[in-house]
C-alpha cells in the first residue's frame, strides 16, 4: 500500500488547541508521527526577564488558558523561596481550596474536550456548563472568570468574601448530583469503552522511561502525585487518595480523571471544614523597590495534568534572570504522543492526544 | 546520616574534580565538567533518580558561558521516602563561542524535546541528537532569541515597525 | 473496572430533553457580574493626584498619563490623569492595588460596543466628576453600552489597604519620651538605624510629586533610592547637588515634600527628612570632600562678599565657591549659622551637627568672618569696592510686639531675643508661671525652651501658650505643637491679648479676648474679637512670639537712597538682584521664612551673580 503524509491539525475537529501532528500513514495505520508545537509560542519566559517581579504575576497565568491557577502557584512559590517570604497559614489553605477548584474546572474542561472529540456532545455540554459554575465561583472570589490573577507572592490577593465557603459547597453539591448521570451516560457507556479501550496504551516501564507524570503515569498504576511527594500549600494537613488504574490506555486515563475530579471535590470539603482564621497576605516590598536575592529555585506542584515545575534564577536584581517552566504536557505531547501514535488508526489520533490531556499553550509557552 | 548526604560523599569519591553541595535538605547541587556529565547522569539514574524533570539553560553572558542544568527527581510516591534523597541539580558550563555538547537521549528518552528547544533558543548543538530541527520557532534568527544579547524590544521595533501600513488602513 | 460495560443506561440522558435550557438569553437575560468583578476602570478625579504609579506598574504599558489642562492642580499634585488603552489592558488590577490615594478602581462594566475601532482608549473617570457618561439605571441601555455609556454606582474590584502593594505605615522614629526630654536640651529624635532607614526608604514609590514642592527642588527620589540601595555616598552626592546644609535640613526642614507624598493620602508619608538626616549622619566629615569631588576647586579670581551666614548666605557662598569664586561671608554674631543657630533650640538642632555642615562648606574654601556688622564695622559701599558683587541675606531678627498695654514692662520679652541669649550661653529670666503669646514655630521653640529651664529651676512646668488662630490653622508645624503639648504646655488657641495686668510693678497675668477670625475675606491679616468673651491667663512673665521683621542696618551709608522700591519692598528680579546690579538679596529677606526656601534663594542668587559677573547683566 502507498505511504502518505497527512497533516492533522491545527485546524481539525478532533484537535483541541493549536497543535498539529504530521502523520506518515499506510492505509489507516500510522507509521510515524511528528508533533509540531509552536503555534502558540509567545516567548513568555523571555518576556518575564523584562518585567519586574510583580509585573510577572499577571503574566504567568496566561501560560495555560484552561488552568491558570497552578501557574500562579508555582510562580508565587518560586518567588517566595528565592526571597524568603513567609505565607500565612490561612492563605495556604485558601490556596489549596482554590487550586482544587481549578482542578475540578480543568478536569471538566478536559472531559468536554474528550467527550466532544468522541462525539458525546450531550456530555460535553454538561461538562462545559458545570465548568461555568466553577468559573462563577472564581469570579466571585477573584473578580476574573478565566484569568484569576489571585495567588501572588506573600499569600493570596483577597480573602474569601462573606458566605463564599457555603457557595462552594452548594455549587459542588449541584455538580455532584449529576455524577450518576455522567457515569450512566458516559463512563459506563459501552461506546466509550469501545472507543477508548486499548488506545494509546503504555506500560509502567515505558511511562517512567518517557518521563510521564500525572494521569498518564497514574493510569499505569503508579500513584505519583506531587501533592504527596513534596507537599505544598495545605496538602499535608488533610488526608486524600490518589486514584490509579492499571491498564495505561486512554480508557484508564479518562477514568483516572473522573476519579480525581470526585476526590478533589471531597478534598475541598475537607479543607473547608478545617479552614483556619487569620491573615491571608504578608506584604511584599514596594514593587518599584523590590530586589530578590541571588539564587535559583526549582519548585513544583501537581497541576491537573501532572508535575508542573518552575526553574527560576535571580541575579539579585528587580527582574528574574531566567525563567523556565517544566510543564506536564511537554513530555506527554512531544515524547509520548509521538511514540504511542505509531501503530494506531488515523481515527484514534485525537482520541490518543486528548486522553494524554495535552494542552498546547503549555508546551509552547 | 541522610541518604542524600551519603550520596553526596559517594559522588565526590567516585568522580574527581566535581563540586557537590547540599544547599537545601532535599537538593543536591553538582557542578561537573563537560566530559563527566553523561557518566554522572547514568550513575544517578541507577541510584534511583529515574525522572529527568527538566533540562534548562542559563545564559551567563558576563562570564561568556552557558550553563546547562539537569534536574533529576526520583519517581517516589510519598514524602517520607522522597525527603531522604531529594532532587539533583546537575550543572555544567560550556563556553558561549560555538557551544556544543552531547545528547543525553540514550539515558533519558524525554530529553529529546528539551535539547531541541535549547538548540533552537540558545543555539547549543547536541552531538548525536537525531533531529535538531525547529521545535517552537518557524525560522532562524541571527542571534538565538533566548540569549541575553537578543533584545526582544529592539527586535519588535526593527521587525514590526518596518512593515508598511496596509492600504486604506487608518493610521 | 476494565470490563466492557453493558447497559441501556446512557439513554437516561433523554430526560434532559424535558428540562429548561441553562443558557442565558443574552442580551435580554443578563448575568450580574460579581462584587469584585475586574472590569473597566473608574477614577475619582477629585482624589487622583496624577502621581502616575498606575502607569508605572502596568505590565502592559496600557496606562498613559494625559495632561488635562482644565484641571488646576493643588500644590503637590499634577494635572495628569490616567488614560487606559483597552487594546492592551489585561484587567489584572495591579493599578488599583498600587493607587496610593485609592482613587482608581475597577467597575463591573465590561462592555464596549462601537463602530469605530479607534475608540478603545478611555480617560478613566467616575460618576462623581462625570455625570454625562455615567448613567442611572433608567437611562442606561445594554445596546448602547460603551466606554462612554456606563452604569453609575457600579464599582467592582476596589482597593484595600491590607492588600495594597505599598506600605501605608512608616517606620516609627525612636524619640526620647516627653517626661525625659523636657528637662534637658539633648536632641529629641534619635535617628534611624541602617535597617530602619533602608526599610523606610523602600516605601518610596518614586512618583516625584515631592520634588515638585521642594523649594530647593531636591532630587529626593534619587537619594532615597540610594539610601535603599545602601549607597550613602551616592545619596549625599544627590543631596549636595541642591542642598549644602543637609544635616540641618534633615532635622528642622519644614518638609513640604512629606505633605506632598502620595503615601500620605491613606497612610503616612515617607520620612524623607529623617532619611536625609540618616544619610548625612552616617558619613564622616573627613570623607565629604572626596565623595563630593571638592578637594580642589580652581579659582576664577573673582571675589564675592556675602552678608549674613544663615542658610541663604551659606548656600550662595557654597554654590559660588563650586563655580570657582572666592567667597567671604560676614556675620554679625560670634558664630555662623544665623537663625539656625540663634533661633532654633539645641534639642531640635544640636550645634555639632550644624557645625558639621558649616565646617564642610568652610573646607571648600569659603571664608567666614564673624563679629562683623555691615553698616557698622564696614559699610556696604566699601564692600562694593573690594568685591565684585555683594549678596545680603541678613534674615529676620527683630521681634515684633503686640503693643497691648503693659508690653513695655521689663518682664515682657521677645522670643527671638531670648532664644539668641540661650544659644550665647547667657542666662535668661525664668519664673514659675509664664505666658507665651504666639502660635508659630518660634512660639513653640521658646515655650519648649522655657519648659526645660522651668524643669531645671522649679522641677515643674507651667506655661500657657495662646494664639489668635484656632488649632487647625495654627502656623506651627503640627508635630511641634503635639510635642509641646506632650511636654506639658497649656494651649489656648483662638485668643488674643488685650492687656497685661500689672500689680505692684509685677506682672500677674494677661487679659485675653476671644478671637472670632484672623483673616478677612480677602485673606489679609485682620483679626476680629468678641469684646464680651474674656479670660485671664495667670503668669509672672510674658514672652511675645508673634513674628519677626528685618533689620535694615546694612543699608546705612548711602545705599538706601539709591535703591528702587516696589511699594515698600526693595525691587528685585528673579535672581534676587536689586536695581543696583552688584547687590543681591536673599534668604528670609525675600522668601520663606524657612531654611529650605533660603537655600533655594541661594541657588538663584548664585546663578544671578555668576550671570552678572560673566555676562555683566
Amino acid at each position: 500500500m502507498r505511504e502518505l503524509e497527512l497533516y492533522f491539525g491545527p485546524q481539525h475537529l478532533g484537535m483541541v488547541g493549536n497543535f498539529s501532528i504530521t502523520l506518515k500513514v499506510e492505509g489507516d495505520r500510522i507509521l510515524k508521527a511528528t508533533a509540531n508545537p509552536g503555534y502558540l509560542h509567545r516567548g513568555f519566559e523571555k518576556l518575564m526577564e523584562y518585567r519586574t517581579w510583580i509585573q510577572n504575576f499577571p503574566l504567568v497565568c496566561r501560560l495555560n488558558v484552561i488552568e491558570p491557577d497552578h501557574m500562579e502557584m508555582v510562580y508565587a512559590m518560586a518567588v517566595e523561596k528565592l526571597a524568603g517570604i513567609e505565607v500565612p497559614e490561612r492563605a495556604q489553605w485558601i490556596r489549596s481550596i482554590y487550586l482544587e477548584l481549578a482542578r475540578v474546572g480543568s478536569h471538566l474542561f478536559g472531559l468536554w474536550a474528550y467527550a466532544n472529540m468522541l462525539g458525546f456532545d450531550t456530555i460535553a455540554q454538561w461538562a462545559m456548563y458545570h465548568r461555568d459554575l466553577i468559573l462563577d465561583l472564581f469570579e466571585e472570589l477573584t473578580g476574573g472568570r478565566v484569568y484569576h490573577i489571585y495567588i501572588w507572592p506573600g499569600g493570596v490577593r483577597r480573602d474569601f468574601p462573606d458566605g463564599f465557603a457555603n457557595k462552594i459547597v452548594e455549587t459542588l453539591h449541584s455538580i455532584g448530583k449529576c455524577v450518576p448521570d455522567y457515569d450512566d451516560t458516559f463512563f459506563n457507556n459501552p461506546l466509550f469503552y469501545e472507543r477508548a479501550h486499548g488506545i494509546g496504551k503504555i506500560t509502567q516501564e515505558e511511562a517512567k522511561e518517557w518521563g510521564a507524570v500525572g494521569q498518564v503515569l497514574r493510569a499505569t498504576g503508579i500513584p505519583y502525585d506531587i501533592r504527596k511527594v513534596e507537599p505544598y500549600a495545605a496538602y499535608d494537613k488533610v488526608d486524600f487518595d490518589i486514584p490509579t488504574r492499571e491498564n495505561g490506555d486512554a480508557y484508564s486515563r479518562i477514568w483516572v480523571i473522573r476519579d480525581e475530579l470526585i476526590e478533589s471535590v471531597h478534598l475541598i470539603f475537607k479543607l473547608l471544614d478545617k479552614l483556619p482564621e487569620g491573615e491571608v497576605y504578608n506584604k511584599v516590598p514596594n514593587p518599584f523597590k523590590w530586589k530578590v536575592p541571588k539564587g535559583e529555585a526549582y519548585v513544583r506542584v501537581e497541576s491537573s495534568r501532572g508535575e508542573l515545575g518552575l526553574y527560576m534564577v535571580s541575579n539579585g536584581k528587580d527582574k528574574p534572570y531566567r525563567v523556565h517552566f517544566r510543564t506536564p504536557s511537554y513530555p506527554h505531547g512531544l515524547t509520548i504522543l509521538e511514540k504511542v501514535l505509531v501503530g494506531e488508526n488515523i481515527a484514534d489520533v485525537g482520541n490518543t492526544m486528548i486522553s494524554l490531556y495535552v494542552v498546547a499553550p503549555e508546551i509552547d509557552r | 546520616m541522610k541518604m542524600n548526604k551519603k550520596l553526596a560523599e559517594e559522588l565526590e569519591l567516585t568522580f574527581k574534580d566535581i563540586e557537590v553541595s547540599t544547599p537545601e535538605d532535599t537538593k543536591i547541587e553538582i557542578f561537573a565538567h563537560k566530559e563527566q556529565v553523561l557518566t554522572i547522569l547514568r550513575f544517578l539514574k541507577d541510584k534511583g533518580y529515574n525522572h529527568l524533570a527538566l533540562i534548562s539553560c542559563v545564559d551567563w553572558i558576563e562570564k561568556a558561558e552557558f550553563e546547562l542544568v539537569y534536574i533529576l527527581t526520583p519517581y517516589l510516591q510519598d514524602y517520607e521516602a522522597y525527603k531522604e534523597i531529594g532532587d539533583i541539580h546537575l550543572k555544567m558550563r560550556i563556553p558561549r563561542e560555538n557551544p556544543e555538547f552531547e545528547t543525553v537521549i540514550p539515558i533519558f528518552a524525554n530529553a529529546e524535546p528539551y535539547e531541541r528547544e535549547i538548540h533552537e533558543l540558545f543555539g547549543i548543538k547536541f552531538a548525536g541528537h537525531p533531529r535538531l530541527t525547529h521545535l517552537l520557532l518557524e525560522r532562524d534568527y541571527a542571534i538565538p532569541p533566548f540569549r541575553k544579547d537578543f533584545d526582544t524590544r529592539e527586535y519588535v521595533k526593527d521587525v514590526f515597525d518596518s512593515i508598511p501600513p496596509i492600504k486604506g488602513e487608518k493610521k | 473496572m476494565n470490563k466492557k460495560p453493558k447497559s441501556l443506561r446512557p439513554l437516561k440522558a433523554i430526560k434532559y430533553l424535558f428540562k429548561k435550557p441553562k443558557t442565558l438569553r443574552y442580551p435580554f437575560e443578563l448575568k450580574e457580574p460579581s462584587e469584585r468583578y475586574r472590569g473597566l476602570h473608574l477614577n475619582n478625579w477629585d482624589k487622583c493626584t496624577g502621581c502616575g504609579n498606575c502607569a508605572d506598574i502596568c505590565p502592559n504599558v496600557a496606562i498613559e498619563m494625559k495632561e488635562i489642562p482644565e484641571i488646576k492642580p493643588e500644590e503637590g499634585e499634577k494635572n495628569e490623569r490616567p488614560e487606559v488603552d483597552y487594546g492592551r489592558c489585561c484587567f489584572c488590577g495591579l493599578c488599583v492595588d498600587i493607587c496610593p490615594t485609592g482613587s482608581l478602581r475597577l467597575s463591573r462594566d465590561y462592555l464596549h460596543i462601537h463602530f469605530d475601532p479607534d475608540t478603545f482608549k478611555l480617560l478613566a473617570r467616575d460618576e462623581k466628576t462625570d455625570k454625562e457618561h455615567f448613567l442611572p439605571p433608567e437611562k442606561y441601555s445594554i445596546f448602547k453600552a460603551s466606554l462612554a455609556h456606563r452604569k453609575e454606582d457600579y464599582e467592582g474590584f476596589a482597593p484595600d489597604l491590607i492588600y495594597a502593594l505599598f506600605d501605608p505605615e512608616r517606620i516609627p522614629m525612636s524619640q526620647i519620651p516627653p517626661g525625659e526630654r523636657k528637662s534637658s536640651f539633648i536632641e529629641q529624635v534619635k535617628g534611624f538605624s541602617q535597617e530602619e532607614a533602608q526599610k523606610e526608604a523602600s516605601r518610596c514609590l518614586e512618583c516625584k510629586l515631592c520634588e515638585e514642592v521642594c523649594p530647593a527642588g531636591m532630587d529626593i527620589v534619587d537619594y532615597v533610592r540610594n539610601i535603599w540601595d545602601d549607597n550613602l555616598e551616592g545619596a549625599i552626592r544627590d543631596i549636595y547637588k541642591t542642598n549644602p546644609l543637609p544635616g540641618i535640613c534633615g532635622r528642622v526642614c519644614t518638609h513640604n515634600c512629606e505633605s506632598a507624598c502620595v503615601l500620605g493620602h491613606q497612610g503616612d508619608p515617607v520620612s524623607i527628612r529623617w532619611l536625609k538626616r540618616y544619610a548625612v549622619d552616617n558619613i564622616p566629615l573627613e570623607k565629604y570632600q572626596r565623595v563630593l569631588g571638592t578637594q580642589e576647586i580652581e579659582s576664577i579670581g573673582k571675589k564675592i562678599a556675602i552678608v549674613g551666614s544663615g542658610p541663604g548666605g551659606l548656600a550662595t557662598a557654597y554654590y559660588l565657591r563650586l563655580m570657582g569664586y572666592e567667597t567671604v561671608v560676614f556675620e554679625k554674631l560670634p558664630k555662623p549659622g544665623g537663625m539656625m543657630r540663634y533661633g532654633i533650640p539645641e534639642y531640635r538642632l544640636p550645634y555639632e551637627d550644624m557645625d558639621k555642615d558649616i565646617d564642610y562648606i568652610k573646607s571648600t574654601g569659603v571664608e567666614i568672618r564673624c563679629n562683623t556688622t555691615i553698616g557698622k564695622d564696614i559699610i556696604l559701599k566699601d564692600l562694593k569696592e573690594k568685591y565684585d558683587a555683594v549678596f545680603v541675606s541678613t534674615g529676620l531678627h527683630v521681634g515684633r510686639t503686640t503693643g497691648v498695654p503693659g508690653t513695655d514692662h521689663p518682664d515682657v520679652f521677645q522670643a527671638i531675643e531670648q532664644l539668641r541669649k540661650v544659644t550665647m550661653g547667657e542666662e535668661i529670666k525664668v519664673t514659675d508661671k509664664i505666658v507665651v503669646i504666639g502660635g508659630g514655630d518660634v512660639a513653640m521653640d521658646i515655650a519648649r525652651t522655657l519648659i526645660r529651664l522651668q524643669m531645671q529651676e522649679f522641677s515643674r512646668v507651667d506655661i500657657a501658650v495662646s494664639c489668635l488662630e484656632t488649632r487647625d490653622i495654627m502656623p506651627a508645624t503640627p508635630e511641634e505643637i503635639e510635642e509641646a503639648l506632650e511636654e506639658g504646655i497649656d494651649l489656648y488657641p483662638g485668643w488674643g491679648p488685650e492687656e497685661i495686668i500689672i500689680e505692684d510693678a509685677k506682672i500677674t497675668g494677661v487679659v485675653m479676648k476671644k478671637c472670632l477670625r484672623v483673616f478677612d475675606k480677602e485673606g489679609r491679616f485682620n483679626p476680629e474679637f468678641d469684646a464680651h468673651e474674656k479670660m485671664e491667663l495667670k503668669g509672672s512673665m510674658v514672652v511675645e512670639a508673634i513674628g519677626q521683621g528685618p533689620d535694615f542696618t546694612f543699608l546705612l551709608g548711602g545705599i538706601k537712597e539709591e535703591l528702587e522700591y516696589e511699594g515698600r519692598r526693595i525691587k528685585i528680579n528673579e535672581y534676587g538682584q536689586t536695581s543696583l546690579p552688584w547687590l543681591f538679596l536673599g534668604g528670609d529677606l525675600i522668601g520663606g521664612p524657612d531654611v529650605i526656601t533660603a537655600i533655594d534663594t541661594g541657588h538663584k542668587t548664585a546663578k544671578g551673580i555668576d550671570r552678572f559677573i560673566s555676562k555683566n547683566e
